[in-house]
């Protein structure tokens, strides 16, 4: 074995053997196309977990990239806004007509027009299982000329063209769907990046799009890599490796130059729900002692190191209309007829479970400081952290005193009717608390009915103060999220939604 | 089936158990999942759509495009009939097919563990040049023991982590992640090859110790043999004794390589079979988990072939065994109560603390009121180290305790068993644990399953070398003569003069074994939070080494200590060993196993 002449030739040896064995992902020089435009350098978090299919979560890489494009857009409010349609209008209470934009042309050349439209919608309307975002929803699609489809829904509803905006629902040039195998993003996108190469979970190279029915791009092309590892993802920003870096974790900031660390909102609250069902939180004196007990604060100093918002309510920052429509009394009102907490004495060593999951990181430290503090306030408190997996079906069968969850608000259509109605309705199928409550009820349905826009925003505010009277749910706080910048990057997009990162007016200089 | 049966019927039983241990491996592989017992629609669907309410006609719809309707024999004898073709099917998740992907993934990870085991080679050599130098001046040392059995303590998570703090980010002299060119290749390397290296070099040094102060390398000196000669000799009749364990390190690569693939971000195939785990993707997990037997098998086969190129074809070493190394029974005992008592005192002190209330301000440095400082939560890490002690090596040793009873018996089944053996010892702990949370899902228990299905079988191997050595002993071959029956003549004979040494191989193995249970925990395949476990601890800290050494250095240290207490305390109870010439000695005590695979 200690040959010194034969390690040195195993070493020698080496690369030789291994050329090839790289994936190459690093994409083309800079400038390769002449332009002398920067390539940008990505670090995501996540891995595809479908082959960058977009009727998968792995759109939202696909619309991170600006490589594939929906038919609407939302605009910062959460309102729609043209996007591969010009205008929509409600032909009938069930029917939609929407205008197509002219001139766009798929990666692959082929021009988009009401067909290839239509056939990518189908295509989503008869995934198996159905995108998220049509989940329970009927939806016909036909093409009315070349420039416009008409869609008709099941049942009337008010939030179609928000829904349209879901990544869920890009429109591919028809060469995607070809075939039995998976819908294929590579080079059909409409975008001004095209995806040219996905190489698995290690990473995925985009080019400039020259034909881009838009402002051409400023990059001359992305250069993604999927990093799991936090660490690795500070030092991605910390050597210069990256430009632009995903969900940067709390605890590799203090190593980093904050200059370079933007937090963005999340649509996310991490809530405390409270069987409303059975044990001792089926009283409301005793829910209400469990909220007056906890401390929000002291978690966000603790655990997110300040990087949290502490909740008012169900809806954080990220939908920046909630807190003044909170402003107007009857808010207060509402929530303020909750009951009196019981006394620490009343409470009385309270044998109380506490479940939560280990995928994402941060739920476990919370729940330490939860017990803490529940414990001071007079509950037993006994903990169940599983892999989430493991540990859903449990949670909504209620076997779970108290469960913290960290809830996504808004999914794709940017609307929280459905959030509310799904955890605090009487027929909600994710009703972690066991509530069912006429009052809530009620207040939901009212929202649900209400247009998009001021009215319903209002409607929404309303049915969050009413569910937070009955104290089923505590929200606890706000996530943000640190989006790693490298010092020459310009114009990267901040997004509460996850939707975009880069676009045509995002360039680096270096 | 044992001992006195004629020679011709000995090939076809092992022959055969080793037919029906490769078979039950592939067919539990094939029946994943309908074994698994849980929906795996469910888990298909939320790979696909993370906040998607599972709504049973969502459930309804995976389960029919999944062929999963069709029932489990259907299912297991399509896979297996597209294995035969080569078909591996579709990943359930992309619908991609498995076979391109698993292919580019094991090509990556057959890069980085050939470079590892080149770095381990270059430590290796490193490590054992002084031993034999010394050993041809007459004046034979024994390797590093306590100081190597802390060096390969500390398990590949914890220094793929330091790797990138010390390479990527202070030095800048490598990339911190991805797979893209030869600068990806060190950091990984270094990581999985350094444990490695360290204990092939501890093996190994003691091995040429104990062979240089043997008689005859100063007759061949003395006669004028040349020290290039003479130390080439010495190495070849090192290396066999310590092949066997060789081969288990080598393996266990493998199984480190999936921990060290998470943190660089390379796309091997540990990766993506930890990622089929977690997603229940279970075309691309049963590919995968096959892949990674079939690497342990070709590197366990490479090094045979090296043994068996030593041994000039020899069946079994008929060389004697090397004599007990030198070393100072004075300074062991003073190693195992220094560090013994400092473990205690550790422990004892932390069980009287509170291991759960975060009472304290986050990542607190150590003090004299918090002599460990405090993680992340608050919490005082002296009460999780100890309180940890009780989770990580209690599960160690109960671990062991079933392992060296199943040893014992089947280790008296020689033949039988040699299928599951081998099997066992190709297998790395990660991939087992892959296997069992698969089953059941993620537990302190199912880390101890997935340790125990492979730590029985080195325990089995010396005790069936030891009843072969103890059967042949003329005072136990005349027994059968006097009328013995065989059971008793086991029982009785046999089994008390195996059953010492197995023990204290058995020890050898704990901190071995703890650290194939931390693996697990650092992995998210064994305990769960906020239970104090030492792998959990690691885990937990290594996120912040930077910022808050002491969330690492605690548990770290915890587990050197316990392994310099366990590589030292077993030395120090072997009395002086009686050789019998002309028998070999086969797997005798080895250091810690592959662990940290």
């Amino acid at each position: 074995m200690k040959k010194p002449a034969l390690t040195l030739a195993a070493v020698l040896a080496l690369p030789a053997l291994t050329t090839g064995c790289f994936s190459g992902g690093a994409g083309g020089a800079d400038g390769a196309d002449g332009s002398g435009d920067q390539r940008l350098r990505l670090a995501m978090l996540q891995p595809p977990r479908s082959g960058l299919s977009p009727l998968s979560d792995d759109a939202f890489k696909l619309s991170r990239w600006s490589t594939a494009e929906t038919l609407v857009e939302l605009d910062d409010a959460g309102d729609p806004r043209p996007g591969l349609a010009t205008s929509w209008e409600q032909t009938a209470p069930r029917e939609w007509r929407l205008e197509l934009r002219e001139d766009v042309v798929f990666h692959d050349g082929t021009p988009m027009d009401a067909d290839a439209v239509a056939g990518a919608l189908q295509a989503a309307v008869d995934a198996s299982p159905v995108p998220r975002i049509l989940d329970g929803f009927s939806l016909d699609v036909a093409t009315d000329g070349d420039d416009a489809v008409v869609l008709t829904t099941g049942e009337v509803d008010p939030l179609l063209p928000a829904r349209l905006s879901s990544p869920q629902l890009a429109v591919l040039a028809p060469a995607a769907y070809d075939g039995d195998g998976p819908v294929d993003p590579v080079g059909t996108g409409t975008g001004p990046f095209e995806l040219v190469a996905s190489d698995g979970t290690a990473g995925a190279t985009l080019d400039r799009f020259d034909d881009y029915w838009g402002e051409p791009a400023a990059a001359a092309g992305i250069d993604v890599s999927y990093v799991p590892d936090g660490t690795a993802r500070g030092a991605a920003l910390r050597t210069g490796e990256a430009d632009v870096v995903e969900a940067v974790p709390v605890s590799q900031q203090a190593g980093i130059d904050p200059d370079l660390l933007h937090e963005v909102a999340m649509p996310r609250t991490n809530t405390l729900y409270l069987n409303t069902d059975r044990g001792p939180f089926a009283d409301p004196a005793v829910r209400a002692a469990a909220r007056e007990a906890l401390d929000p604060a002291r978690i966000v100093a603790d655990v997110y190191e300040g990087s949290a918002d502490e909740a008012t309510g169900l809806l954080g920052p990220a939908l920046p209309w909630a807190a003044p429509l909170r402003e107007g009394g009857s808010w207060a009102a509402t929530v303020g007829g909750r009951v009196e907490p019981a006394t620490p004495a009343e409470v009385d060593g309270a044998p109380i479970t506490l479940g939560t999951f280990t995928d994402r990181a941060e739920l476990p430290e919370v729940a330490v400081l939860l017990e803490q503090q529940l414990e001071d306030a007079g509950f037993e408190v006994t903990q169940d952290v599983r892999e989430y997996q493991f540990i859903e079906s449990d949670a909504i069968d209620g076997a779970f005193d108290a469960f913290l969850l960290s809830r996504a608000t808004v999914l794709d259509s940017g609307d929280p009717v459905a959030y509310l109605a799904s955890d605090f309705g009487c027929e909600g199928s994710f009703n972690l608390s066991q509530l069912c409550d006429p009052a809530v009820d009620a207040a939901v349905e009212e929202a649900a009915r209400t247009p998009a826009g001021d009215e319903r925003r209002a409607a929404i505010i309303a049915a969050e103060a009413e569910l937070l009277a009955t104290d089923a749910a505590i929200p606890l706080l706000h996530e943000r999220v640190s989006q790693g910048e490298a010092a020459g990057v310009r114009g990267a997009l901040r997004d509460p939604r996850e939707r975009e990162l880069v676009d045509s007016g995002t360039r680096v200089e270096r | 089936m044992t001992g006195s049966s004629g020679g011709a019927r000995r090939v076809p039983v092992a022959a055969l158990s080793r037919v029906v241990a490769v078979l039950a491996v592939v067919g539990g592989v094939a029946l994943l999942p309908w074994l698994s017992g849980r929906d795996a629609a469910y888990t298909v669907l939320r790979a696909r759509y993370a906040d998607r309410e599972a709504t049973p006609e969502a459930l309804a719809a995976v389960r029919v495009e999944l062929g999963l309707d069709a029932g489990p024999l259907a299912v297991a004898g399509d896979w297996l009939g597209g294995l035969l073709v080569g078909d591996l099917g579709e990943s359930w998740i992309s619908g991609r097919p498995v076979a391109g992907g698993l292919l580019a993934a094991l090509g990556v990870s057959l890069t980085l563990t050939l470079a590892a085991l080149a770095v381990a080679a270059v430590l290796l050599a490193a490590s054992v040049a002084p031993v034999l130098r010394a050993g041809l001046r007459g004046r034979p040392q024994a390797g590093t023991g306590a100081l190597g059995a802390a060096l390969v303590a500390l398990p590949e998570f914890v220094l793929a982590t330091l790797l990138l703090l010390v390479g990527a980010v202070w030095l800048g002299w490598f990339p911190p992640y991805g797979w893209a060119g030869a600068a990806n290749l060190p950091l990984p390397a270094l990581a999985l090859g350094l444990p490695a290296g360290g204990l092939l070099g501890r093996l190994l040094g003691t091995a040429v110790a104990a062979a240089a102060a043997e008689p005859w390398v100063r007759t061949w000196l003395l006669a004028g043999h040349g020290r290039v000669a003479t130390g080439l000799a010495v190495l070849r009749r090192a290396v066999p004794s310590v092949a066997g364990q060789a081969a288990l390190v080598v393996v266990g690569v493998t199984g480190g390589a999936v921990a060290v693939e998470e943190v660089f971000a390379i796309p091997g195939l540990g990766r993506l079979t930890l990622g089929a785990a977690a997603a229940q993707d279970l075309p691309v997990l049963q590919a995968g988990l096959l892949a990674l037997l079939g690497l342990a098998v070709l590197l366990g086969g490479a090094v045979a072939a090296l043994r068996w190129l030593l041994l000039g074809g020899a069946r079994e070493p008929e060389l004697p065994p090397p004599p007990p190394e030198p070393r100072s029974r004075r300074r062991d005992l003073a190693v195992v109560l220094g560090a013994g008592g400092l473990l205690a005192v550790t422990v004892v002190a932390g069980l009287v603390r509170d291991p759960t209330g975060s009472s304290h301000p986050r990542l607190a440095p150590p003090s004299w009121a918090l002599p460990l400082g405090a993680d992340a939560s608050g919490r005082d890490l002296l009460a999780r180290v100890g309180h940890g002690a009780v989770t990580t090596l209690g599960t160690a040793l109960a671990v062991l305790a079933v392992c060296t009873v199943v040893g014992l018996l089947l280790g008296c089944l020689p033949r039988a068993c040699a299928g599951p053996v081998e099997v066992a010892n190709a297998l790395p702990p990660v991939v087992v644990g892959l296997l069992v949370v698969a089953l059941s899902g993620p537990s302190v228990l199912a880390a101890a399953v997935a340790v125990g299905l492979v730590s029985w079988s080195p325990l089995a191997a010396h005790t069936a070398a030891l009843v072969e050595e103890a059967r042949r002993a003329p005072h136990v071959e005349v027994l059968p003569l006097l009328g013995v029956g065989r059971a008793r003549l086991l029982w009785a004979h046999v089994l008390p003069a195996v059953a010492g040494p197995v023990v204290r191989h058995a020890a050898l193995r704990l901190p071995g074994v703890a650290l194939a249970l931390a693996s697990l925990g650092f992995l998210g395949l064994g305990a769960a939070p906020p239970t104090p476990e030492w792998g959990l601890l690691l885990a937990e800290g290594s996120a912040y080494v930077e910022r808050a050494p002491w969330t690492v250095l605690a548990p770290a240290s915890a587990l050197v200590l316990a392994a310099v207490v366990a590589v030292a305390g077993a030395s120090l109870r072997r009395g002086p060993r009686r050789t019998v010439p002309g028998r070999p000695a086969r797997g005798v005590a080895g250091v810690g196993a592959p662990a940290a695979g």
